[in-house]
């Protein structure tokens, strides 16, 4: 592979990430409707909806989902172009490549003909909306939960709900640090591209990418010895030690009232 | 190999949830008894690691590029215990914050990436290298296969979860209601995909990295030596995997149709070992919703939903096993204290 | 940091009264330390140095001179492999660390402040780095909340509170790390080149407040490459030599005067350039007197 394309990518990847990273920290302190929910609240709603989600049978039940997302979205002072951007870089990529060879070769009733011949079937169309829908309707949940709490809150969520506290210290960690990592990896793609005048042959590529990980690598293993200090030099003992200021009011109440009504009216119609 | 929300059932992600706890409360106990103190940043700082890693584009001969998993390279270093919880650190963060796999779905990808493939390839690479120098090409080999079959492996089970939805999961026309490729395709698309695209991709990076180590950091690659009663417990385990495994490849190997499977054909392919107070089990599974055939449906959701629960009643049992044995043995943690490790100022 | 007024809360105020009158022992006690890289590579050799309350002690010596290995093993991080020390009287051994209210005692009295700052910003947002310390300490929560929000007054950086560590400044971090010890109401401060990096004004700003926080019987240990930072801040300095020993132990006017001393020991350069066919020779040290 070309050196530029190579390290182009690698270096607008991490870029990229890291826009929307800060996009979603900006988006989480507007004064939007799920801005102002409790985080644990927040978190047991979404998890309802996507269950709801994963168990709703019939295509216009899906449809009706995705636009009252649509309509947290707007409450949340969301801009619709973020957050369409956002499910339309997973959508097509994975979903539609599954999807798509289904609209042409599940047997069944024809819906799209071509003279005499059929090429896309009744079934075929059910199969590809249901999982297209379903994943979007999915995604936007996680995505509605991420724009609008912050990540702190998120993680003090889980611990409250016993989330085991080694996984929850450890999770809020490596996000923190990840950002370090990818940062003196952006370094390194950088002062790699300053340096080619030419182009590399895909076998020096591969030989410096071996090096770059294996330096990354290295720097974990150093940076984990001197947090580790930093800790112990603070009276580290107990990782699962969290100031907790979680307090439910009025409007967390209204909302999981609410949350609980659609769930089960979704639900009921789909067996209807 | 990250499976969105919507591909799998509700009812396929709890069980993927059920057959991934055991795991991460056994990596969990013996990651704080090995690590002590330092478990917190030592994994944090990995699995962050890791996440970079996952981004990096592989460039291939021939002039793509991929991504890799790098289980494999985690588990060398830290130990397979550390990289279950380490991957799976990842991929929460994957899923929540970049929708990269669901969050319903989370369990079946631990599953998958964070417990199949550092397990597998780690055992793979003991076996392979057995006590061969740190910097030996062996080693590097070892390495190299391991990270391969554990993706591949990983790929397997994925293939697995994807493919019984149609069979498990539709409307009374038939319409698949999540992932609509049965398993003979699911399975071909995987384990096809990760034979010849993924699995080189992922023991490539493996290899690259794991050779710049040998040559700079050997101290790195010498990780978590178990003892000798240890290795024992890895052949249990070996052999685990095997039982595991054969299930499905029973399913494959027997060469009728392809596509759907009637409960009969099932019995037929050797699945006796399964006990037989699991069927009695099976029959009488709810089925979800009403308009499922009751009979059908409960022989073969019984039968895999028996082979995860075993699997995980196993991997219990093999632990409390292993604690018993090693309680007698030296102690296993091998990493120095802070004061030996002690980087130049 | 203009102002030297110090909000503490009552706790503290008794605190430092009781250091001020009733600690005249030493803080740190070291004899013959030696310390090795792994590998056997030699860091510190016959490190031999009593430090009391009270004392602002520099260290200086060139890098790699061991600097930092010295104040780890102040902080009770790393344990010397030959030599004894003590610390508030009571040797600080590995086996000394494992006594759990000795330990408390000791992380809550003695602060260390790295050189990089990312190594010390662990936690998620600012807040939460301030507030690690003392809820480690197992003080109730209203204490933990109000020594929070002590700290960030302190070094003016309320305004930081939520941010997460990746979108600080160079300067900011400096300053969360420091922040993040002080919420353990140290008696001891050790800072690794707290300095570094800093422009002139920052710098200089530290260095009031450094001289602010310690009035009053507390300790400062600093490492340092800057002799500026180390005549201004310093009543005492130790120079560390390339022999990997103490070369010198006293007062700072002693050696900033003595420009050959300062060239041996590698703490300032001798600036030599050609014209043609004379050679230039001078040396960089600043006149301090003022």
């Amino acid at each position: 592979m070309k050196s530029d394309d190579f390290l182009s990518k690698n270096i607008s990847n991490i870029t990229h990430l890291l826009e929307s990273v800060m996009s979603a920290e900006d988006l989480c302190r507007a004064p939007g409707l799920l801005q102002g929910l409790d985080a644990r609240v927040k978190v047991a709603t979404v998890v309802l909806f996507i269950v709801v989600v994963g168990l709703a049978r019939s295509l216009p039940i899906l449809g009706g989902i995705f636009a009252l997302i649509l309509v947290f979205v707007v409450l949340s002072k969301i801009p619709l172009g973020i957050f369409l951007k956002r499910i339309l870089i997973f959508i097509p990529i994975f979903t539609a490549v599954i999807a798509i060879p289904a609209l042409f070769v599940t047997p069944g009733a024809p819906l799209v003909t071509a003279g005499s011949k059929v090429i896309i079937t009744e079934q075929g169309a059910r199969t590809a909306g249901l999982l297209v829908l379903r994943v979007t309707d999915s995604l936007s949940f996680g995505i509605l939960l991420v724009l609008t709490t912050r990540w702190t809150d998120i993680l003090a969520a889980l611990r409250w709900f016993r989330v085991p506290s080694l996984f929850v210290a450890v999770l809020g960690m490596t996000y923190r640090y990840i950002f370090l990592l990818l940062h003196t990896a952006n370094s390194m793609f950088l002062a790699r591209r300053s340096r080619t005048l030419g182009t590399f042959s895909g076998r020096e590529n591969r030989r410096w990418l071996g090096q770059a990980l294996g330096t990354t690598m290295a720097k974990s293993q150093h940076l984990s010895e001197e947090v580790y200090l930093a800790m112990l030099s603070r009276g580290y003992r107990d990782e699962g030690l969290a100031l907790n200021s979680f307090t439910l009011r009025r409007r967390d109440f209204l909302w999981a009232a609410f949350a609980l009504a659609t769930a089960s009216m979704l639900l009921w119609s789909n067996w209807r | 190999m990250h499976i969105p929300d919507g591909y799998l059932s509700p009812a396929t992600c709890g069980v993927m949830y059920g057959a991934a706890a055991p795991f991460w409360y056994v990596a969990a106990t013996r990651v704080r008894k090995a690590l002590t103190g330092r478990t917190v940043p030592v994994l944090a700082l990995f699995a962050a690691f890791s996440f970079v890693l996952m981004m990096f584009n592989v460039p291939l001969p021939g002039g793509t590029t991929a991504h890799a998993v790098g289980g494999t390279l985690l588990a060398i270093v830290l130990g397979p215990w550390a990289a279950v919880i380490g991957i799976s650190t990842v991929l929460g963060i994957q899923a929540l914050f970049f929708g990269d796999g669901g969050l319903m779905t989370f369990g079946a990808n631990c599953f998958n990436m964070a417990i199949v493939l550092p397990l597998v390839g780690y055992f793979i690479y003991k076996v392979l290298s057995s006590n061969s120098e740190a910097t030996s090409t062996r080693r590097l080999v070892a390495a190299v296969l391991g990270s391969y079959v554990g993706i591949v492996a990983a790929a397997f089970f994925a293939g697995v979860e994807l493919g019984i939805q149609p069979t498990l999961f539709h409307t009374a026309a038939g319409v698949p209601l999540y992932a609509p490729y049965g398993l003979s395709k699911a399975l071909g698309a995987m384990v096809g995909g990760h034979l010849l695209v993924a699995g080189p991709v992922e023991a490539l990076a493996t290899g690259l990295v794991f050779a710049f180590l040998q040559r700079t950091h050997s101290s790195l690659v010498k990780a978590d030596v178990p003892g000798k009663k240890e290795g024992k417990i890895w052949l249990l385990w070996g052999a685990l995997g095997v039982v595991a495994l054969a299930t499905p490849i029973g399913l494959l190997a027997s060469g009728t149709a392809w596509g759907e499977w009637g409960v009969d054909e099932l019995k037929d392919l050797g699945l006796g070992f399964i006990p037989s107070g699991m069927q009695r089990f099976a029959d009488w599974w709810p089925a979800p919703l009403p308009d499922y055939s009751l009979a059908r449906m409960g022989a073969v959701i019984g039968y895999i939903l028996s082979a995860f629960v075993g699997i995980a009643l196993t991997a219990l049992l093999l632990y409390l096993f292993g604690r018993m044995l090693t309680r007698k043995g030296k102690d296993l943690a091998t990493e120095q204290s802070p004061s030996e490790r002690d980087a130049p100022v | 940091m203009g102002s030297l007024r110090f909000g503490y809360s009552v706790n503290a105020i008794v605190e430092q009264l009781a250091v001020t009158t009733f600690n005249t022992g030493r803080i740190f006690e070291a004899s013959g330390l030696d310390y090795d890289y792994p590998g056997n590579i030699a860091a510190l050799r016959q490190i031999s140095l009593t430090i009391g309350p009270g004392e602002l002690v520099a260290l200086l010596g060139a890098n790699g001179s061991g600097k930092s290995t010295l104040l780890k093993l102040l902080d009770g991080l790393i344990f010397p492999s030959g030599g004894e020390l003590l610390a508030f009287g009571k040797p600080l051994s590995e086996k000394a660390l494992r006594d759990g209210p000795f330990v408390l005692e000791f992380r809550r009295k003695v602060g260390l402040v790295f050189q990089d700052p990312d190594v010390q910003l662990f936690s998620s947002t600012v807040w939460d780095e301030v507030i690690f310390g003392p809820l480690q300490l197992g003080v109730s929560k209203d204490e933990v909340v109000s020594r929070g929000s002590e700290a960030l007054k302190l070094l003016n950086i309320t305004h930081l509170r939520d941010r997460p560590p990746y979108r600080l400044s160079g300067g900011e971090k400096k300053k969360v790390a420091l922040a993040s010890v002080l919420s353990l109401h140290p008696q001891v401060l050790l800072l690794d080149e707290p300095t570094t990096g800093l422009d002139p004004w920052s710098q200089g700003n530290l260095i009031d407040f450094l001289i602010g926080w310690a009035d009053g019987g507390k300790s400062l240990v600093f490492s340092t490459q800057d002799l500026d930072t180390a005549e201004e801040l310093a009543t005492r300095v130790i120079v560390l030599g390339t022999d990997h020993g103490v070369v010198a132990d006293g007062k700072p006017e002693e050696f900033f005067s003595d420009p050959d001393f300062l060239l041996k020991t590698n703490l300032v350069h001798e600036h030599s350039h050609r014209h043609k066919e004379l050679v230039h020779r001078h040396q960089h040290i600043h006149d301090h007197r003022h």
